[in-house]
């Protein structure tokens, strides 16, 4: 699937900008500051909904700008900012064509259509359209919290499929609805009707530990060949492996391992107030050459990580649909040796429509179908 | 922003459920420019439905009387009761057609996130109403979502002692939806097999 063409309008540098994107890999190159980073996110969004790069829609809008006054102009002032940033475009796949336009809102809902229809949902979407990104953030994957590697998993899910994407949000609500019972709950012992919410716990939870455990299985080994490719050893593998805070034991089925888990620790959670087992608390475990990533991983390695990471997931869409998604990867040669960086250059074709934005021209990859130049919110093509 | 009583009107509608600034706006300037007999029929029919509106003694359902025409209808098995969490799921689950017996009303569901706790329904007086009048089966028709789910089982388990038959809607329904979207016969079908909780 591709994005074969796109329309931008005040969405955060760019006032206006329209784009024929074609097949194949194509090489965004700007200076930083100048909008090649922008120019990803918007085409990103256009295919997801969502910002790689921040939770709210608010900073996506061109803001205020100042303009200086002088030599016979107007004295300096501030013009009101746009209220929306507009995003139009089409993907093609072998399900044929969709055209996508999006408002995006500051505040409030964004209007979304897909070809003229309104849609509510960003899985809706997603029968159209599904794309990756990757950038510099992604190292937070590997050398940051387990938060931030639930939520790699859990984006993969919903990349994967997308039907599954109520899994999280619903074990999520039961979450914060046990843990706000506990909290505010006087009395020494359990509150009254905790029982009813243990079970959406862990009915909620083991649904989603076992669509977890789904997608890191289609993740692991393509990551692992992936971080290979790039080393160029054999030897130097990436272990990727799913670390759920519930495992049943033996027979046991997902759903009594919650429950046997949660009795264990019932008598902490009245002590501390909170829900102390369930998949708010899995882990993703990286390893490189047998050492955890996040401790022992060089800088070059992190990133090498992440990206083999993201590229798998590209991989594992392809498979799962039989074509392969829009692949966005934003400066991805900075942190590689001189070697890793030719062979990831290397490896990019065969991949489908590919977006790569880089620093300048030193870093061409040979694979390069077309080249865009990017300066003060503003493309052409060289 | 408006200047004084539009911009009075714009705010106090859009404290309403459902009704977002824009929607609010659109309201108050189609109720300054209408009729003013159609404002003022709109008023007095606001003020009338808060006046006249009552809650029915024994199930706490949306009322003229005392007691609510399904109460009061002496061909409503009075051993059976369905449990809703609004009187608009009532009237849902009335029109299905499968419910020979009488309702009650809690007036919520559990939300610890809401501050809606077990005391804030109307739980207690269920359960003198099953201790009262030889109840022979108790349905559970909360929404088919987290915090209805979980109210069920808060209910059920004190049900339970008292020796009355306590099932629960089938499943079906669409999750995490609310019982007033469902339609007619899928909502038929979750209470024809309803099951033992
Ligand atoms: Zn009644």
């Amino acid at each position: 699937m591709r994005l074969s063409w796109i329309e931008i309008r005040d969405f955060r540098n760019y006032h206006e900008a329209s784009l024929q994107v074609p097949p194949g890999l194509i090489v965004v190159i700007g200076p930083n500051a100048q909008g090649k980073t922008n120019l990803l996110e918007a085409m990103y969004y256009l295919c997801t909904l969502e910002s790689p790069r921040v939770s709210s829609d608010l900073p996506l809008v061109r803001s205020v700008t100042f303009s200086p006054g002088g030599g016979g102009q107007p004295p300096a002032s501030l013009s009101p900012g746009p209220s929306s940033a507009f995003l139009r475009g089409e993907a093609e796949s072998s399900g044929g064509r969709a055209l996508i336009e999006v408002e995006v809102r500051g505040g409030g809902q964004n209007r979304v259509q897909v070809n003229r229809s309104p849609v509510r949902r960003k899985r809706d979407l997603r029968r159209h359209v599904r794309a990756v990104f990757c950038g510099p953030d992604d190292l937070r994957i590997v050398q940051g919290e387990p938060d931030d590697r639930r939520r790699f998993i859990d984006e993969c899910v919903r990349t994967l499929w997308p039907a599954k994407e109520g899994t999280a949000s619903a074990y999520e609500r039961a979450l914060r609805q046990r843990n706000r019972l506990l909290k505010d709950w006087p009395g020494p012992a359990a509150p009254p009707g905790l029982e009813g919410w243990d079970a959406e716990l862990v009915g909620h939870g083991a649904a989603l530990t076992s669509v977890r455990a789904g997608a890191v299985a289609e993740i692991a080994g393509r990551a692992s060949q992936e971080f290979q490719r790039l080393s160029g050893q054999t030897a130097e593998a990436l272990g990727v492996e799913y670390r759920p805070s519930v495992e049943p034991a033996g027979t046991e089925t997902l759903e009594a391992a919650f429950r046997r888990r949660l009795d264990e620790r019932s008598a902490d959670e009245l002590i501390r107030r909170t829900t102390l087992v369930g998949p708010h608390r899995d882990d993703l475990g990286l390893r490189v050459q047998g050492l955890t990533a996040r401790g022992f991983a060089s800088h070059g390695e992190a990133w090498g990580a992440a990206l083999s990471l993201r590229l798998a997931l590209g991989r594992a869409v392809a498979s799962e649909l039989g074509e392969d998604p829009v692949v966005f990867l934003d400066d991805p040669f900075s942190a590689l040796d001189p070697e890793r960086r030719r062979r990831l250059a290397a490896g990019l074709g065969g991949r489908g429509q590919v977006l790569i934005a880089i620093p300048d021209e030193s870093q061409l990859p040979e694979e390069t179908a077309t080249v865009w130049c990017v300066r003060e919110g503003q493309v052409a093509a060289a | 922003m408006f200047e004084g009583p539009i911009q009075d009107l714009i705010d106090e509608l859009s404290r309403l459920p459902g009704i977002g600034p824009k929607s609010a706006q659109r309201l108050a300037f189609y109720m300054v420019k209408a009729p003013a007999q159609d404002a003022r029929r709109l008023a007095e029919a606001i003020v009338a439905a808060k006046e006249g509106v009552r809650f029915c003694r024994d199930c706490f359902s949306v009322s003229e009387g005392e007691l609510c025409r399904i109460c009061r209808d002496p061909g409503r098995d009075p051993e059976v009761i369905c449990v809703v969490e609004e009187s608009k799921d009532q009237a849902a689950v009335e029109k299905a057609g499968v419910i020979k017996g009488r309702y009650h009303v809690l007036g919520g569901a559990i939300s610890p996130l809401e501050g809606i706790g077990p005391d804030d329904l109307r739980v207690q007086e269920l359960l003198d109403r099953v201790g009262r009048n030889g109840v022979r089966e108790v349905i559970l028709a909360t929404n088919p979502n987290l915090e209805g789910n979980a109210t069920a089982m808060y209910v059920a388990a004190l049900l339970k002692p008292l020796g009355v038959r306590v099932t629960r809607l089938a499943s079906g329904l669409p999750v995490g939806g609310d019982l007033e979207y469902a339609d007619e016969v899928t909502l038929g079908q979750a209470l024809e097999g309803r099951r033992e909780m």
